[in-house]
């Protein structure tokens, strides 16, 4: 078994260094090829030197800056607006019935075209980004929060109401802890739009933060450039949420 | 109680919770009339409930519909065609699945639409562009939900399979390929939510396509009421497309 | 043998006096009457177990009794004082699993201290103190999930006697537990009745339980639930699970079981008409 055990790891591999290497292969020969329009496929040379600019410019980690914090409010103001939402239709069957449907239903809704309404009242600058951000991640959290709370076993409840706790003593003592799986997910939901809503905005109408950086990239067709961008805003993307889902499994 | 007070209840909490909402929206609409909500921000409710006739007619919303519905349907065609192909060589080959199923889950949470740009540049301002990003965004559901399902198929079904002595080919259709198709229907509706998700998005991004560039073009011509009035058209097709999915996932789904 | 007549009132000397409760809830079948005029009271240091079969309301009169069920007729009284709703002179232990599984077993303990505001070092050394009252000490770091069913029983028990209740009120603690542990903590729940003359309200279905750890057994009848009979166990303190084996137990073990079959056949009853009522809908 365990001998076994080693020979698929080491296929596993195999297979997925095979899989990158002709992925690379195949890109360089596209560039080299010019079947397309040259600087569509820039080479991977002329990428790898992009990205090494890229990182070597202050001015990228600025507007890295920039694009953290406001994904950073966005979370902070969706993710408090959204576990209050949650919890409140979670405990009271009345409200969820009576607005449990409205959340479900404008959830998968494109969040970006609201942005013309989140610029006329929060204005160019960082609050209509924020604002995009925020509605994006709210309904994921409430959404999971709310499920999390019909998920409670009854009896913790109970327990807690018979030594009398009160609203907040339930929410901190209870709730929250019981709730912790469903919230992790919910928040890890929330981060992957609030994110997009965030940066997808930033390339519609901003001069700051990482979505610019991309459509200046595309405006002024300095492919490597918004390649190397790119690369790199997945690269943290996914692993902001593989983080995320390595702390949440330590006790 | 009974299943017909529970009933009552439940759709008298419905009535509530619709009540609210236009009592909301009457409040709004006395607060701007007494003029505590700027009217520039924030347009009377009245005044985009008006508007939404006015589009319909004058920005020809219908013929935007079908632009933005067709661009749905050739990305679900090859969500669904890419999609189950995929999930079905990740589960035939064990080793392909172990090595890259955790990628397509990651590929499932990874921003793709901020690509935009990017295809923007490969496809140029086109429908293609938008059908491409539609069809990279809602592509890996399906497949993860593919693998998913055959893979649950339980073992108790493979081996009345096997007790009948089926070749691999007749078990893949006729045992693992219909036990699945629960699981692939969610795939495929989850699938086609992002793809529309993402072609709405889009289109409004890059000002081309159906739905989502009229509420650009309402905004840049400061049309408040109407970009107020298309984004509530817009929600209220999404609502549909979503409930409509919904029904068709429970007709299409076989009794367990 | 005072079960507490309407007309009379509850005995002066009564910590706990529950008169004329009776429920209603309204089902799918119509209304059903759960509890009905159930009145009986409980001395200061007495311990009372309340027996019935299935579906006789105990719950229902648990619930009640405890506070978390409102909309009824009837009082609840405490030292002559009307309650409602959940009060600190009465603490409840419930039948389900339910410590917290994210909190180890001192703040488990703790866990009524936290809540009415007591600082750590204080609530952290009284919860040791219960926490050894029930046999625990050593596992005050341990996770609820690192316990037996029986150890987590415990803990909800010695979380509870933390808060201090005078009345202590327990709906079938060991129903989930085998027979041999329910024993050894029955035993333990007598023992730690004795230490702190705890009053005792037991609510039951297991008759050997009840008449083990009971001064006085209630014999409650199927729905609607009335009070049927009291029986007096008077074997002597102090009493562990030996007495089980004794001959008077088992007189009375018999005598009990008399009225409880009755109303034990008549739930049995009940339950298949309506499960072929449902067959024929």
């Amino acid at each position: 078994m365990k001998r076994n055990a080693a020979g698929t790891s080491r296929r596993i591999w195999t297979l997925r260094v095979a899989f990158v290497i002709a992925a690379l292969a195949a890109w360089e020969a596209l560039a080299a090829s010019g079947l397309l329009f040259r600087d569509v496929v820039p080479s991977l040379g002329a990428i790898g030197n992009a990205l090494a600019r890229v990182l070597g410019s202050p001015d990228f980690y600025a507007n890295l800056a920039v694009t953290a914090q406001e994904i950073g409010v966005a979370m902070i103001i969706g993710g408090v607006a959204g576990l209050a939402t949650g919890i409140l239709l979670g405990a009271n069957r009345f409200l969820s019935q009576a607005f449990e449907a409205l959340l479900l239903y404008l959830g998968p809704t494109p969040k970006i075209i609201f942005f013309p309404v989140m610029i006329m009242w929060f204005g160019v600058g960082p609050g209509s980004k924020i604002a995009m951000g925020a509605v994006s991640c709210f309904f994921p959290i409430a959404i999971s929060t709310a499920a999390g709370m019909r998920q409670i076993e009854p009896v913790l409840i109970r327990v807690g109401r018979s030594f009398r706790a009160s609203p907040s003593q339930m929410v901190r003592c209870i709730y929250l802890p019981a709730m912790r799986e469903p919230i992790v997910t919910g928040l890890r939901l929330g981060l992957g739009v609030a994110i997009i809503g965030t940066l997808l905005a930033e390339t519609k109408l901003s001069n700051r933060g990482l979505g610019y950086l991309v459509i200046q990239a595309y405006a002024l067709f300095d492919m490597p450039r918004m390649y190397a961008l790119l690369i790199l805003l997945f690269v943290l993307s996914i692993g902001v949420n593989a983080l995320i889902g390595r702390l949440s499994r330590a006790p | 109680m009974t299943s017909a007070t529970r009933m009552a209840s439940r759709n008298r909490a419905r009535a509530v919770g619709a009540a609210s909402i236009v009592a909301v929206v009457a409040l709004v609409e006395v607060l701007i009339g007494a003029g505590v909500i700027n009217a520039f921000v924030v347009p009377r409710p009245t005044q985009i409930l008006l508007a939404i006739p006015r589009i319909v007619v004058e920005e020809h919303v219908l013929h935007r519909f079908s632009q933005t519905a067709q661009e749905v349907l050739w990305a679900s065609l090859l969500i669904a065609v890419v999609g189950i192909a995929l999930g079905m060589l990740l589960f035939r080959f064990r080793p392909l699945r172990l090595a890259f199923e955790t990628w397509v889950g990651a590929l499932a949470a990874a921003p793709i639409v901020l690509m935009y740009p990017l295809f923007l540049v490969i496809f140029g301002r086109s429908t293609t562009t938008i059908v491409m990003i539609g069809f990279a965004a809602g592509l890996a559901p399906v497949i993860l939900k593919t693998v998913e399902g055959l893979a649950g198929t339980r073992k108790v079904l493979i081996d009345v399979g096997r007790s009948f002595k089926l070749s691999s080919a007749q078990q893949f259709r006729k045992v693992l390929l219909p036990a699945a198709l629960p699981a692939v229907f969610v795939g495929l509706r989850l699938g086609l939510i992002f793809a529309m998700i993402n072609i709405v998005g889009v289109e409004f991004l890059i000002n081309f396509g159906g739905l989502g560039q009229l509420i650009n073009e309402l905004a840049e011509r400061y049309d408040l009421p109407g970009t107020y009035g298309a984004i509530l058209f817009v929600i209220l097709a999404s609502i549909l497309f979503f409930d409509l999915t919904e029904r068709i996932e429970r007709w299409l789904r076989p009794v367990e | 043998m005072a079960l507490g007549a309407p007309s009379l009132g509850p005995p002066p000397s009564a910590l706990l006096d529950v008169r004329n409760i009776t429920k209603r809830f309204a089902t799918g079948d119509g209304e059903i009457v759960a509890v009905d005029d159930v009145s009986f009271s409980v001395a200061p240091g007495e311990f009372v177990s309340i027996i019935g079969p299935s579906g006789c309301g105990k719950s229902t009169l648990f619930n009640i009794i405890g506070g978390l069920t409102g909309d009824y007729a009837g009082s609840v009284t405490v030292e002559g004082a009307t309650i409602s709703g959940t009060h600190p002179a009465i603490g409840m232990v419930f039948q389900e699993e339910s410590t917290f599984p994210w909190r180890t077993v001192e703040d488990n303990v703790a866990f009524p201290l936290e809540i009415a505001g007591v600082a750590k070092a204080k609530r952290m050394e009284r919860a040791a103190h219960f926490i050894a009252l029930v046999g625990l000490q050593g596992f005050e770091r341990r996770y609820p999930s690192e316990l037996s069913g029986g150890m987590r029983q415990r803990v909800a028990i010695a979380r509870t006697l933390a808060s201090e209740p005078r009345i202590l009120l327990m709906d079938e603690p060991f129903a989930a537990l085998d027979e041999q542990t329910r024993l050894l903590l029955g035993d333990k729940v007598l023992q730690i009745h004795h230490a702190l003359q705890q009053t005792t309200l037991l609510i039951t279905h297991n008759l050997t339980e009840a008449v083990q750890l009971s001064d006085r057994v209630l014999v409650m009848t199927y729905r609607p639930g009335r009070l049927k009979r009291a029986v007096a166990i008077d074997l002597p303190h102090p009493r562990d699970s030996e007495v089980v084996s004794s001959a008077p137990f088992g007189q009375f073990v018999a005598e009990i079981w008399q009225d409880l079959r009755e109303e034990a056949s008549r739930g049995i009853e009940d339950a298949e008409s309506r499960v072929r009522q449902q067959g024929t809908r």
